[in-house]
């Protein structure tokens, strides 16, 4: 993690980044001039990287509202002549499809790149998609880095690549690659000398089907391109009869998997850098002389099915091959074929089964394995909002209320760090979760359902920064069909669950310059809802102001405002809490071990050795709302101001 | 004794609760907002606290008027008496104050000889009560007026006594008297309760039933949007004054609203308080008060000699009515088909039962 080394001029050097600078250096490589994202796990930090150089290099880099505005910001440069960059995970492409669907109609001019993060395992997502199968849906072509090195590479040649087929090329980059740390070597950084140019008469369009054929045209060029492109290679035997089509860091674990199994010098190895559309030539001289070929690739069978049906085209002159994959069943993770991550144990036990090379799975895999080895040392974990999180309070304040108001209210969720409200350090309190943005929509339903008997109080959670994304269209449809719901924003004043980047309701953009904050409560009230704002940590009041807006009809929304626990003490000196042992009487308290086993924020925890209550200094960051509920109030606040 | 899980099953969750507000409070998990009582989440302990402070869980009145007062009663009707008057509040009668003001003025009298540290007791508007922890006499006077919503005012009573107070007083309907009585009485975990100094005065309120929220939407809707600045419910049925008037309803219109728990309730003068007040239901300027304890005796003698309220002899003809009212009430409760003694939501009678019916026969109709 060096910005020193995204700065270093000198081409030829070889520095450390992660896959997301490595990707940001490509892009400064190629003379881009314009990037835009929406904040998002594994690539959040490429835009973050690129801002804090921007100064440096002349390029406009923003943080946009949500990933579908980005790309359309990104449209624009190109369209004048400028080379442009968007970075979104799986999840901002679909918020994108409908405006990259039609781009990939009508063209592009100066290099357009999308980057585009899979998490492979759902890792910091809600789900594992693979967005190759949408770049095929819409026609744009995918290049696929199995290296941190060639996330950089990949990323510079697909701005030149995008200029030659005037389309926008995707760059699919999975989590193990963007957050691994690597050895590039650099090229030289390139300043953007274009003059950006849109004449009036210059049209960009997308309409009629005669612009469908030349899209047909531009990926059969592609793939043209494809079969001489250095990012597509072979190593193994000369016509090898078994061969592995390998894409991404699949790539890396095939190679570690045939080692393992001792089966390098039998095996061929085809690395596919480009896997969208298929080098149809390329492949088609290797799976003639194949007779079992292997795919390693994440999630979901892709270069799989089209190889197959690749093969099917031709099967006259490749004659018979058995194909060995996620539809056969013989690449599959533990959860099974196209679900999860690969690794070399993964491939390895494959090759293993597939071949009856003798292979024996190490004692530490998955879970299964860690647990053997470290039985009961380790006690299990969860997935836990921070020490001091404001949504933990917010959670416990609505669970509160709900309780009290005693008609059974329902609570739905959206995405963010208080997603986690599905677990227990949320008290498993929503009971829906979707996509950004979904959960005011799926409110504004349930609010319209009183007419068919449905009479439960609706909350809907939302955070600050899916709220300006993709919630407002939402808020704005529920006041003009008068839905019943209260919206329960859930303001920490950040973008925090990737990393505190800032939104519209901030006052400064992504590369620190002063920004025009649009205040949420304006938009709110501005569509005509009552808005209310209430400081989380103050239980007892939020619990109040909860159980009376429960009460109201409408539309109605909850600012419960307080900043993230992690960025309010960053560079601060946080206040000290501690457990007074007097007023402690552990398990003699009818509380059950409150603090620690129920409300359970990670600071509080449970001294075996005197029996009482405890906090763990080093990881609480002094909110202070325990010691509004210890019921012997045996904790205490030393404030620092 | 059991816990939560029981209090929750056996009284929150039926209805039952008279949101008295004792438990409230004692852990982090039974919570309190307007009149409701809930528990927001299991504790996961087999005992607890809040089930023996309950007033509507193993309420034996014979145990009780032992552990209060050191004998039986003689009395089924009102409880153990000592003496009984008219009453009304000397010069400073708080504005708001019900009837002779007799409660708010006691309220205050005892917090500003010192008698007391703090009165827990119901405040807010009519509309919105809530409680409150008053520790001036202003603050008394605050609250002055009947609120016939239940207000679990015990928590703040809790609160105080968490906090390190010691010496508080509270004035509270039958059933908050006799959860504060069960907490005093009981060997409660933690050692709020084991000191005897924590509740050093209790005034009853004469109390029959009280109403569910619901009913101020009613009467709202009825007052058409104006302030309801007071209300009663005297016999003829209840009154809610507002800035231009009155407005008036049958009793039987207001049936609806009254809470289930106190349809099963046995004490209307709070029969284990220190003193009682309620209306006389004969001259709306004075208070009928009960005097019961020595310590009530000795509040209302400093209170006469320094003015603070003043009494008359209880009209003789009276009484007999107002044993009426009270042995009716225990005769519906006992009459109820699912009335079972000791059964949750009602009291162990015991063998009080003979004497109450025997009682009951033979007071002139």
């Amino acid at each position: 993690m060096t910005i020193m080394g995204v700065r270093e001029e000198k081409p030829g050097v070889r520095v450390a980044l992660t896959g997301n600078e490595s990707i940001a250096r490509g892009a400064l490589e190629a003379g881009v001039a314009y990037a835009a994202s929406y904040p998002g796990s594994p690539t959040a930090e490429v835009l973050g990287t690129l801002a804090k150089v921007a100064g440096e290099h002349d390029i406009y880099v923003e943080w946009s509202v949500n990933e579908k505005v980005a790309l359309e910001g990104a449209a624009a440069a190109s369209f004048t002549g400028l080379r442009s960059l968007t970075v979104m995970k799986a999840d901002g492409l679909n918020v994108a499809l409908d405006f990259a669907g039609a781009l990939a109609i009508s063209g592009c001019r100066g290099g357009m790149v999308i980057v585009v993060g899979d998490d492979p395992a759902a890792h910091s997502s809600v789900r594992e998609e693979d967005s190759r199968n949408l770049c095929k849906v819409i026609h744009l072509p995918v290049l696929e880095p199995s290296s941190v090195e060639e996330a950089m590479d990949m990323t510079r040649e697909a701005f030149s690549l995008s200029e030659e087929l005037a389309l926008p090329v995707v760059v699919r980059c999975v989590t193990r690659v963007c957050h691994a740390s690597g050895d590039v070597k650099l090229g030289k950084i390139a300043r953007t000398e274009r003059e950006p140019e849109f004449q009036r008469g210059d049209r960009v369009i997308t309409f009629g089907i005669a612009l469908h054929a030349m899209q047909e045209q531009k990926l059969t060029r592609a793939s043209a391109l494809f079969c001489k492109s250095g990012f597509n290679s072979y190593t193994g035997p000369q016509r090898a009869q078994r061969l592995i089509i390998a894409s991404g860091p699949s790539y890396m674990y095939a190679l570690e998997a045939l080692e393992m199994l001792d089966l390098s010098r039998e095996t061929g190895v085809l690395k596919l850098g480009t896997t969208w559309p298929l080098p149809e030539s390329l492949l088609l001289d290797y799976l003639i002389n194949a007779s079992e070929v292997v795919f390693a690739e994440e999630v979901e069978p892709f270069v799989e099915d089209n190889v197959m049906a690749l093969a099917a085209r031709h099967w006259k002159d490749i004659g018979s091959i058995t194909f060995y994959g996620k539809r056969s069943g013989h690449v599959a993770g533990p959860a099974g074929p196209g679900i999860g991550e690969m690794n070399p144990d993964i491939l390895a036990g494959s090759l293993s089964k597939i071949t009856g090379a003798a292979f024996k799975s190490p004692v530490l895999s998955g879970r299964k394995g860690a647990l053997e080895l470290l039985g009961e040392k380790m006690p299990g974990r969860d997935l836990a909002l921070c020490a001091g999180c404001p949504h933990r309070a917010s959670f416990w304040s609505i669970k509160t209320a709900l309780e009290l108001d005693g008609r059974g209210g329902i609570v739905l969720g959206d995405i963010g760090c208080y997603t986690l409200g599905i677990a227990r350090t949320g008290y498993h309190i929503l009971q829906t979760v979707h996509c950004m943005g979904a959960g005011v929509g799926i409110a504004g339903g349930m609010g319209k359902l009183d007419r068919f008997g449905f009479n439960r109080p609706v909350i809907t959670v939302v955070g600050d920064s899916t709220f300006y994304h993709a919630a407002v269209p939402a808020l704005i449809n529920a006041r003009y069909n008068r839905s019943n719901f209260m919206l329960v924003l859930l303001d920490n004043e950040t973008t925090a669950m990737t990393g505190h980047q800032p939104h519209p309701g901030r006052s400064s953009t992504a590369t620190g310059e002063p920004a025009d904050t649009v205040h949420m409560e304006d938009i709110i009230r501005g569509i005509g809802i009552p808005c209310s704002l209430q400081d989380p940590y103050d239980v007892e009041a939020t619990i109040d102001v909860i159980c009376r807006m429960l009460q109201q009809e409408g539309p109605r929304v909850l600012i419960l405002r307080r900043t993230c626990a992690l960025a309010a003490v960053k560079g601060k000196q946080k206040n000290r809490v501690y457990v007074d042992g007097k007023r402690c009487i552990g398990d003699a308290c009818g509380c059950g071990r409150f603090c620690s086993k129920v409300f359970s924020c990670p600071a509080n925890i449970w001294d075996a050795e005197s029996g009482k209550a405890r906090i763990d200094e080093a990881v609480c960051n002094g909110c202070g709302v325990c010691a509004t509920l210890c019921p012997r109030q045996a904790i205490t606040v030393e404030r620092t101001v | 004794m059991p816990g939560q899980d029981r209090l929750k099953r056996d009284i929150i969750d039926r209805g039952l609760c008279s949101s008295c507000g004792m438990c409230v409070g004692l852990c982090p998990y039974i919570k309190t907002a307007g009149d409701m009582v809930r528990v927001i989440n299991p504790c996961g302990l087999a005992e607890g606290a809040c089930y023996s402070v309950c007033p509507k869980v193993s309420l034996d009145l014979r145990e009780m008027d032992l552990a209060v007062f050191g004998r039986e009663r003689e009395d089924q009707a009102l409880g153990v008496v000592r003496e009984i008057y008219f009453a009304r509040a000397g010069e400073n009668r708080a504005a708001k104050a019900q009837y002779g003001g007799v409660a708010s003025a006691l309220a205050a009298f005892a917090l500003k000889e010192g008698m007391v540290t703090g009165m827990a007791l119901a405040g807010g508007g009519v509309l919105c009560p809530r409680p409150v922890l008053a520790r001036t006499v202003d603050e008394v006077n605050g609250c002055a007026g009947s609120k016939y919503t239940a207000v679990p005012s015990l928590a703040v009573l809790n609160r105080a006594l968490r906090e390190g107070m010691s010496g508080l007083g509270l004035v509270g309907r039958p059933c908050q008297i006799a959860a504060a009585r069960k907490a005093q009485a009981g060997n409660l975990a933690g050692d709020q309760f084991s000191n005897p100094q924590a509740v050093g005065m209790a005034l009853g309120l004469f109390c029959f039933w009280s109403l569910s929220p619901d009913f101020y939407r009613f009467a709202f809707r009825r007052v058409k949007g104006e302030e309801m600045v007071r209300m009663d419910i005297p016999l003829e049925g209840p009154v809610v004054e507002t800035n231009s008037g009155n407005c008036r309803w049958q009793l039987e219109e207001i049936r609806p609203f009254i809470k289930k728990p106190c349809s099963l309730c046995f004490d209307s003068t709070s029969e284990w308080a220190d003193l009682s007040v309620g209306s006389t239901e004969f001259d709306p300027s004075w208070n009928t008060l009960i005097v019961r304890s020595d310590k009530g005796r000795e509040l209302v003698d400093l209170a006469l000699r320094r003015g603070a309220i003043e009494i008359a002899q209880y009209p003789e003809e009276r009484l007999p009515l107002l044993r009426r009212a009270a042995l009716n009430k225990k005769m519906r409760v006992l009459g109820l088909p699912e009335f079972e003694d000791g059964k949750p939501g009602f009291p162990v009678v015991g063998r009080y039962r003979e004497q109450i019916e025997a009682q009951w026969g033979g007071v002139n109709q």
